[in-house]
């Protein structure tokens, strides 16, 4: 088979492959902006859902922020990371609630605390998105002051702020 | 021994049980990154190869040009073309693994979803199998003799 042949067969498969791809983003749930974050230094990494709301003002975008919140008391810090690194440390007095167990655990957290309590998500750093998620799913459920601690734990624990 | 293995190498039968697994291969592949774009985009982030304008376009576009290759090949159905584009993923794929494995370069999100892979022998296991799959790819293109089960006719 002459290379042109080759050539035009594999034309026809990425144009198909480009227009079917861009037709599927459009409609899919699962499809995402086609632009992403991927600047720390401009927040939290990540590919941004498909008409993405901007959640910039829900957004603490540094540690001492954070930490005049929780000195004020009142706002409950929740980890998105799983388990196991919430054993391992993690923002004092925070609630465990891993972004891929939220359906499982957030029975508990609606009989504690009252759709009007600050909710605080951290999660690993600008690098994690999971905190993002999570806030989404919190305010999904009800929860009407969610705030976004981007920076998140290891930036907590380098500033030495209150941990266990 | 020699004859055997040429025979084996020119036969029919091997050139179809090798398209269809590689075909099968890139159909799974694309099933996964089609359903879960957001986190194939954080895994192709990364490697921290690409231009960050890109990332999102690359997963978007690449698991359907990994869908229609796949099927391509399954049907034999513009076959040439898919083998030849997923002999270029495989290559790229290949030059971003080793790329990545001699500047030592390892990632971790603190994700509870994972992105790509992190150690280094997961690394070289993926590099492994991708050398394996670009050897059956050439295999399919350079392979002359009668292709089974192809919708398509021999041009």
């Amino acid at each position: 088979m002459p290379f042109g042949n080759i050539f035009k067969e594999l034309l026809t498969l990425l144009g198909v492959s480009i227009a079917t791809a861009l037709v599927i983003n459009f409609f899919s749930p699962a499809g995402i902006a086609v632009f992403g974050n991927w600047d720390t230094t401009a927040g939290v990494v990540s590919a941004k859902p498909k008409g993405y709301q901007d959640t910039v003002s829900a957004e603490i975008n540094d540690v001492e922020s954070a930490k005049a919140i929780f000195d004020q008391g009142g706002a409950v810090f929740i980890d998105a990371r799983s388990e196991a690194s919430f054993l391992q440390g993690h923002v004092a007095d925070a609630v465990s609630l891993p972004v891929g167990q939220f359906f499982e655990k957030i029975q508990m957290l609606l009989n504690r605390y009252e759709p009007s309590t600050t909710m605080v998500t951290y999660c690993s750093g600008r690098t994690c998105d999971d905190s993002h998620k999570l806030a989404r799913l919190l305010t999904d459920v009800g929860y009407l002051n969610v705030r976004i601690f981007i920076d998140g734990y290891p930036a907590w624990v380098e500033s030495g702020y209150p941990s266990e | 021994m020699n004859e055997t293995v040429g025979k084996l190498i020119d036969s029919p039968w091997t050139e179809l049980a090798a398209r269809w697994v590689l075909g099968a291969i890139f159909l799974f592949a694309a099933f996964h990154k089609i359903m879960a774009p957001e986190i194939f985009a954080k895994a192709i982030y990364s490697y921290g190869l690409f231009p960050e304008n890109s990332i999102n376009l690359i997963a978007i576009i690449l698991p359907l040009l990994e869908l229609f290759s796949g099927l391509s090949l399954v049907f034999g159905l513009y076959y040439r073309g898919g083998i030849a584009i997923l002999c270029g993923l495989l290559s790229i794929f290949i030059a971003a693994l080793s790329t990545n494995l001699i500047r030592g370069h390892q990632f971790d999100c603190g994700c509870f979803s994972a992105g790509g892979p992190n150690s280094g022998s997961d690394v070289v296991n993926l590099l492994i199998r991708d050398i394996l799959f670009l050897i059956a790819g050439w295999y399919l293109l350079v392979f002359k003799g009668h292709r089974r089960c192809c919708i398509q006719k021999k041009i």
